[in-house]
């Protein structure tokens, strides 16, 4: 096991792992946004599936425990990786100008990676400590069924905001690392590599623009309540 | 004839490793824009000289864009403006008159500076010690033919083997990785068959050797392909990749 552990923790082993990892946790967005999008079916078909799933309880066990194993693994290699980087050059240029065409965005996300994963991972802890911890908005809530729950913590101002914000940042941070997690595992091919930079595009627009639909739609439909 | 240049230099000028460096201005007039680069900074020192100052020392050999010797950061920019041109081939016609050019050493915690523009490189040297090498007994000349190699697959190694070891990947890149310059040497050999018997060796002490140096890891924002004089190519990156989880896993 040594070899492992020894080969994973070079710099490119590191990469490796994040790369993994943030796939992983892009699948996991995948099935999470599905799962959501049935609030626009209907109350009770996502009042159902909210049941089922919970209903699962090992599988919800083992599914927890991975994830919070993705998660810390992704975020503690960030850490380190980003601190090792910054060591690299300890002192920076007095100017500094790409040599790249004209990227698409003027913030380009390759260049915010740690700080656009600073603030998902904020907006994941508010997301978590009112949907799974229940230690904010508690009272609100409390003998609701899922959907309802769903749109009561929406249209609550500052949850609104977190949650358009949080998508948005979220889908700016895939928009490098859906693609840049290939490049890491080797997979880098003249014919699949464009397709997978616009898959990576279109997933980080679909997850943005997915789950920064929900407050949006909470408010919409909040009169019948 | 065309017009001269009057030019503003700010240079990044350090007299050792251990002393601490700061930015001097310089005015240069009646630059003329068929000069290259060095040959602005040539002058300058000529200046520099008659003045009872110090000369920038930088570094140089070819003049040709072969060696890799020549590196600067010009206005923030490895090697100047130009895409796939190196430091000596960049002429002054592509400045204006009026600029005010900023020149800066490299910079990384694995390239410190020697004086002034000049950065200690050998780093590198180090990596390609560590197994950017094919061990064989070298006897007679062995015929042209007598190793097949397709022709797709010999442009590929030739492209990587284009790598001048000038380090422009280290200094564009945003941490400072060799990345490009590890993985063009990785790839010129891993795809030519007699790179094959060393290949797994070859690339685990090759990454090994990088980490010790103090460069950072590759995040794929492709900066070293745009600063490459020699337009290497990230694809390289990935199959330093490959390279490395096939010698790891298999
Ligand atoms: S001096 Fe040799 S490449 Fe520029």
């Amino acid at each position: 096991m040594n070899w492992l552990v020894q080969g994973l923790s070079s710099s490119v082993g590191k990469k490796f792992v994040m790369g993994v990892t943030g796939l992983l946790l892009c699948g996991f967005l995948a099935m999470h946004l599905a799962g959501n999008l049935l609030l626009y079916v209907g109350e009770e078909t996502y009042n159902a599936y909210a049941h089922a799933l919970h209903s699962q309880e090992w599988l919800i066990k083992i599914a927890e425990v991975v994830l919070l194993v993705l998660f810390v693994g992704h975020i503690a290699l960030a850490l380190v990786l980003t601190q090792e980087n910054q060591a690299a050059r300890p002192i920076d240029y007095a100017t500094r100008q790409s040599k790249k065409d004209t990227p698409v965005l003027i913030i380009t996300p390759d260049n915010w990676m740690f700080v656009s994963g600073v603030i998902v991972l904020l907006f994941l802890l508010l997301h978590l400590s009112e949907f799974a911890w229940n230690i904010w908005l508690t009272e609100a809530v409390k003998g609701k069924e899922p959907f309802e729950k769903a749109r009561i913590i929406l249209t609550d101002p500052l949850s609104t905001f977190v949650y358009i914000v949080g998508p948005a940042v979220l889908g700016f941070h895939l928009w490098h690392g859906f693609a840049s997690a290939f490049q890491s595992l080797g997979l880098n091919h003249e014919k699949y590599t464009p397709l997978i930079t616009w898959l990576g595009i279109i997933f980080a627009v679909l997850v943005a623009v997915g789950f920064a639909s929900f407050p949006i739609w909470a408010w919409a439909t909040m009169e019948t309540l | 004839m065309s017009d001269t240049l009057n030019l503003t230099l700010k240079v990044w000028r350090q007299a050792g490793p251990d002393q601490p460096g700061e930015f001097r201005v310089y005015q240069l007039s009646d630059v003329s824009p068929d000069m290259s680069f060095l040959e602005m900074l040539d002058v300058l020192n000529e200046q520099l000289l008659a003045q009872g100052e110090e000369p920038v020392a930088f570094d140089h050999d070819c003049r040709e864009g072969i060696c890799g010797c020549c590196g600067l950061v010009i206005n923030g920019q490895p090697h100047g403006p130009l895409r796939e041109t190196t430091t000596c081939q960049l002429y002054m016609r592509h400045f204006k008159d009026g600029d005010t050019i900023v020149i800066e050493p490299w910079r990384a915690a694995a390239f410190p500076v020697v004086k002034d523009l000049i950065v200690d490189r050998t780093p590198l040297d180090r990596i390609i010690a560590a197994g950017g090498y094919v061990s064989v007994n070298t006897g007679q000349a062995p015929d042209g033919n007598a190793i097949p190699v397709p022709q797709e697959v010999a442009e590929k190694a030739l492209d990587a083997a284009a790598c001048i070891g000038c380090g422009a990947c280290v200094a564009a890149c945003k941490n400072a990785s060799a990345m490009l310059f590890v993985s063009a040497k990785v790839s010129h050999l891993a795809l030519l068959p007699q790179g094959h018997p060393e290949r797994k060796k070859r690339v685990l002490s090759m990454v090994s050797q990088m980490d010790a140096e103090g460069f950072g890891a590759c995040t794929n924002t492709y900066e070293c392909e745009a600063a490459c004089p020699e337009g290497v190519s990230i694809t390289n990156i990935a199959r330093l990749n490959r390279e490395y989880f096939k010698a790891l896993f298999a």
